[in-house]
C-alpha cells in the first residue's frame, strides 16, 4: 500500500464515539446493576462507535474468529479492517477491479478472502497486509464464500449459478457443483467441513456432501421465496434461512420441518445476512434501516435497533462477547457497533 | 456428521479408487483424524498429504537413506519417522518453519525396520532394528532411558550361551500402549509389560515360520499376525498378568480363530489392515503382477467378501482408514490409491419433499389430507409447533475427537497413568497452519 493511500485514510476514514444518548448521564455502576437483576435476560444494546470510511454500499461485515477485529466489504472494491475495541481503521486492501459482495475470515484470522463482481476471489494475508492469491473459475459475479473449518478449503457461489470449492493454498478449482438454476446467494461449511449448505434465488436451499459432491438434500418452502441467506446452526443440526418474504425460517434439514420462524423486519429486495449470537440470539438487518435481535426459542423480538438511515444490508455478532456490528446502503455509508451493557 | 444423510446401508468396504497420489511413496498411513496421509520415500523424504486438497502441505526432510516407516501422535500434531540411516526423528507439524525442521533425532546403531510413538505418549518410542533387536527409547526428562527388550529363554535350554534367542522381526505396541508385540523370526509372539519392559509372555504360533506383521483391532482383543507361511492367522488375546518380580511369565500357544491365505495363488501378503470397527480385513497381496486387495469379513466368520482390483502397479503396503470405509494402499511405483465406497448418486435429493422408494408402495390417503382447514387454525397450530425448545449449540462429540480425549476406561492402572504423565503435548487438539504455496509447484 503506497503512501499516499495511507494518508488518505487517515482524513476519511473515521471512528465517532457516541455517548449515551439523551437520556441523561450514565448510570453509576450501582445502579446498573439494579437494573440488570429488575430485567434479567432483557437485552439493551447501545451504539457505540459509528465508523465511516466506505463510499458505497457496505455489502458484508465479519468478525474475526477471535473477534479482536472486523472486515468490511463495499461497491467501492474495497475490503476495509476495524479494531473491535476502539473503533479505528486498521488496514484498506484495494486490488478488485469491481464491487465485493462477501467476505470470510480463515480459523486462524490469518487470511481473508473477498468475493467481487470481478469474477475473482483474492485472498489477504493480515501479517503480509496484501493479496496472496487470486481465485479465477467464476463465468460470473462472485457474490459468497466461505472457509471450512480447517480452512485448506474455501466454499464460494455466485451469478454463474454454480459452487465452488478451492485449494486456497493453491489457488486451484477443486469441484464445480451446478448447485441451482439462479444466481447462488450464499453458501458455507457445517461445524466439521463435511457438508455445504447453499441457497439461490430460485428459492432452494440444498445440503451437499462436502467429499464428493454430491447433493443430499432439498429444503423448500411452499411459495418458493427467493432465498437471502443460509447458514448452519453452531452444532449444524439446523440451518438458518431468510428468505425474501421478510421471514427467517429455522429449519431441521433431516426432517425437512421448519422448527422456528422469525417475523418482524423488512426483507423483500435485498439479500440481508442473518446470524445467530451467543447461542440464544437472531440478529438480523432489514430494510427499513433497522436491525432485529428475536429470542432464539421463543420467537420474541427482544430489541430493535434504530439509527442507520438505509438498508441495513449486512450485521455479524461478536463470536464471544455482546457485540453486534451493522452496515448500511448508500444513503448511510456507516458501520455501527453496538453494545450490549457492557461498558 | 453428513452420514446420518446418507444411507447408512451403503456403509461397508471400499470398492472403487477415489483418487490416486502421485507420491513417490514407499508406504503410507492415515493419521488419526484421517484427513492426511504420511508417505516415506526411498530417497529419504516424507511428505504430509492433505486428503481434502490432494495435495502435499508438508515435507520432512531429514533422513538420508530410505524412510521404514512412519507414525503419527495421537492428535496428529508430531510425526516420526524412521529410516535405513539408523535414525528416528520427531517432527512437529505445529512449527511455522518451511520447510520443516526436525523437532528431535534418536540414533540407533543399526538401520532402523519401523518405529512407532506410544499411543499415548509421544514422547516414547519403540524402534526395531534390522539386526534383530527391538529398543523402547524414553524422552521424557522425568524417565529419560532407553532399553533394549530382551526375551527370556527357558532355562532347561540354557546352555551357556543365547543361541537360541531369535532375532525380532515386528515390534508394536497394542492399542491401549499397555503391552509390547514383538514377533521373532522363529514363529513366536512375546509380549512385554512397556512400563517394566519385561517380558509377561510367549506364544508360540505352530507353522507359522518368521513373523513379517502385526495389527489390533481397536479394542485390542484381537490380532492379527502376518507371517513367511504366506497366511494370515487372527487370535484372541488373553489378558496379561502384571509383570512378575521372580521373571516367570506366561508361556501359551495360541490357536488362531481364523488363518486366511490365497489357496489358489498362494500368495505372500505385504500387509493387512482391520476397518475400524473390526468387522473387516483387508490383505495387500504381494502379487507380482496386479494390485490386489482381498476383503474378508470377520462379522461373517471371517468369509472371503471381495478382491479389489486396483490395476497393474502391484501393491507393496495397505492402511485402513482410521473412522471411514476408506483404505490407502501404496503401489511399487510410488502412488498412493485412496479407496472409498462411493454413494449412488440419489436424485431424489435434488426435489425438496421428494422420497425414493425401493419398490412401489401403495400410497393410503390420510382421513384428513384434502380437509379444508381454517387458515388460522392452521397457522395456531405451526405456531404451537414451534413453541418446542431446539437445541443449536450442542455438538454430538466425532469419533476423532473422542479418540483423543481420555477414553476413562482404567485410569487407576498404573501400567497406564505411567505413560500420561507428561503427555499434556498430545492430547490438546491440533490444527494444522495452511501455507500458501508458490506457483511453481514443488513435486
Amino acid at each position: 500500500m503506497d503512501v499516499r493511500h495511507q494518508d488518505t485514510e487517515d482524513i476519511s476514514n473515521s471512528a465517532v464515539k457516541n455517548d449515551v444518548p439523551a437520556e441523561g448521564p450514565l448510570p453509576s455502576p450501582f445502579q446498573s446493576q439494579t437494573e440488570n437483576s429488575q430485567l434479567p435476560g432483557i437485552l439493551n444494546y447501545k451504539l457505540r462507535y459509528t465508523l465511516s470510511g466506505h463510499t458505497l454500499s457496505i455489502s458484508s461485515l465479519k468478525f474475526s474468529p477471535d473477534g479482536s477485529i472486523i472486515a468490511s466489504s463495499g461497491a467501492d472494491k474495497l475490503v476495509k479492517i476495524w479494531d473491535t475495541d476502539s473503533g479505528e481503521i486498521i488496514r484498506t486492501f484495494s486490488g478488485h477491479s469491481e464491487g465485493i459482495s462477501d467476505v470470510a475470515w480463515s480459523g486462524d484470522g490469518e487470511y481473508l478472502a473477498s468475493a467481487s463482481d470481478d469474477k475473482t476471489i483474492m485472498i489477504w494475508s493480515m501479517e503480509l497486509g496484501t493479496s496472496v492469491k487470486t481465485l479465477i473459475g467464476h463465468t460470473n459475479f462472485v457474490f459468497c464464500l466461505n472457509y471450512n473449518p480447517n480452512s485448506n478449503l474455501l466454499v464460494s457461489g455466485g451469478f454463474d449459478e454454480t459452487v465452488r470449492v478451492w485449494d486456497v493454498a493453491r489457488a486451484k478449482s477443486l469441484k464445480v457443483l451446478p448447485a441451482h438454476s439462479d444466481p447462488v446467494t450464499a453458501v458455507s461449511f457445517n461445524h466439521d467441513g463435511t457438508l455445504i449448505v447453499s441457497c439461490a434465488m430460485d428459492g432452494l436451499i440444498r445440503i451437499w456432501d462436502a467429499d464428493s459432491g454430491q447433493c443430499l438434500k432439498t429444503l423448500v418452502d411452499d411459495d418458493n421465496p427467493i432465498c437471502s441467506h443460509v447458514k448452519f446452526s453452531p452444532n449444524s443440526k439446523f440451518v438458518l434461512a431468510s428468505t425474501q418474504d421478510s421471514t427467517i425460517r429455522l429449519w431441521n434439514y433431516h426432517t425437512s420441518r421448519c422448527v422456528k420462524t422469525y417475523t418482524g423486519h423488512v426483507n423483500r429486495t435485498y439479500c440481508i445476512l442473518t446470524c445467530f449470537s451467543q447461542g440464544k440470539y437472531i440478529i438480523s438487518g432489514s430494510e427499513d434501516a433497522k436491525i432485529f435481535i428475536w429470542d432464539l426459542q421463543t420467537r420474541q423480538v427482544l430489541q430493535v435497533l434504530e439509527g442507520h438511515r438505509d438498508v441495513v444490508l449486512a450485521v455479524a455478532a461478536h463470536p464471544k462477547r455482546s457485540i453486534i456490528a451493522s452496515a448500511s446502503m448508500e444513503k448511510d455509508l456507516t458501520i455501527r457497533l453496538w453494545y450490549d451493557r457492557e461498558f | 456428521m453428513n452420514e446420518s444423510l446418507i444411507s447408512p446401508f451403503n456403509i461397508t468396504h471400499p470398492t472403487a479408487v477415489q483418487t490416486s497420489l502421485f507420491a513417490s511413496a514407499l508406504f503410507a498411513r492415515f493419521d488419526p483424524s484421517g484427513r492426511y496421509v504420511g508417505a516415506g520415500r526411498n530417497n529419504g523424504a516424507a511428505a504430509i498429504w492433505d486428503l481434502e486438497t490432494r495435495a502435499p502441505v508438508r515435507w520432512l526432510e531429514g533422513h538420508v537413506k530410505a524412510v521404514t516407516s512412519l507414525d503419527w501422535s495421537r492428535n496428529s500434531r508430531w510425526v516420526l519417522t524412521s529410516s535405513k540411516d539408523w535414525n528416528v526423528i520427531i517432527w512437529d507439524l505445529a512449527s511455522q518453519c518451511d520447510p520443516l525442521q526436525r523437532h528431535a533425532t534418536i540414533r540407533f546403531d543399526a538401520p532402523v525396520l519401523s518405529a512407532s510413538f506410544h499411543p499415548r505418549n509421544s514422547n516414547i518410542v519403540l524402534a526395531l532394528m534390522s539386526t534383530g533387536e527391538a529398543y523402547l527409547a524414553d524422552l521424557r526428562k522425568e524417565h529419560r532411558s532407553r532399553v533394549e527388550l530382551c526375551e527370556i529363554l527357558d532355562d532347561s535350554e540354557d546352555d551357556g550361551h543365547n543361541k537360541n534367542r531369535s532375532a525380532m522381526t515386528v515390534a508394536r505396541f497394542d492399542p491401549s500402549g499397555k503391552h509390547i508385540f514383538i514377533g521373532t523370526s522363529s514363529g513366536s509372539v512375546l509380549v512385554f509389560n512397556t512400563r517394566t519392559k519385561i517380558m509377561v509372555a510367549r506364544h508360540k504360533i505352530t507353522g507359522a515360520g518368521g513373523m513379517k506383521g502385526f495389527d489390533f483391532v481397536k479394542s485390542g482383543r484381537r490380532l492379527i499376525t502376518n507371517s513367511s507361511d504366506r497366511t494370515l492367522r487372527q487370535f484372541n488375546l488373553p489378558h496379561y498378568p502384571p509383570p512378575n518380580p521372580n521373571g516367570e511369565y506366561l508361556e501359551q500357544e495360541l490357536e488362531p480363530t481364523h488363518r486366511f491365505n490365497d489357496p489358489i495363488n498362494k500368495t505372500a501378503w505385504y500387509a493387512m489392515s482391520y476397518s475400524p470397527d473390526g468387522e473387516w480385513l483387508a490383505g495387500g497381496a504381494a502379487d507380482p503382477a496386479t494390485h490386489k486387495i482381498y476383503i474378508w469379513d470377520i462379522s461373517n466368520d471371517g468369509q472371503f467378501a471381495s478382491a479389489l482390483d486396483g490395476g497393474r502397479e502391484p501393491l507393496v503396503h495397505l492402511h485402513w482408514h482410521p473412522n471411514k470405509s476408506s483404505i490407502a494402499s501404496t503401489t511399487n511405483h510410488g502412488n498412493i490409491l485412496i479407496w472409498h465406497c462411493p454413494n449412488p448418486e440419489r436424485w431424489g435429493a435434488f426435489a425438496g419433499g421428494f422420497e425414493e422408494v425401493d419398490e412401489n408402495v401403495e400410497y393410503e390417503e390420510k382421513e384428513d389430507e384434502f380437509d379444508i382447514e381454517d387458515e388460522e387454525e392452521l397457522l395456531k397450530r405451526k405456531m404451537k409447533q414451534e413453541e418446542e425448545e431446539v437445541d443449536v449449540d450442542t455438538l454430538t462429540e466425532d469419533a476423532a475427537h473422542r479418540n483423543l480425549l481420555a477414553d476413562g476406561t482404567q485410569l487407576d492402572d498404573e501400567d497406564i497413568t505411567w505413560a500420561d504423565d507428561d503427555a499434556e503435548r498430545d492430547t490438546k487438539e491440533f490444527k494444522m497452519k495452511i501455507f500458501m504455496q508458490e506457483d511453481s509447484d514443488m513435486l
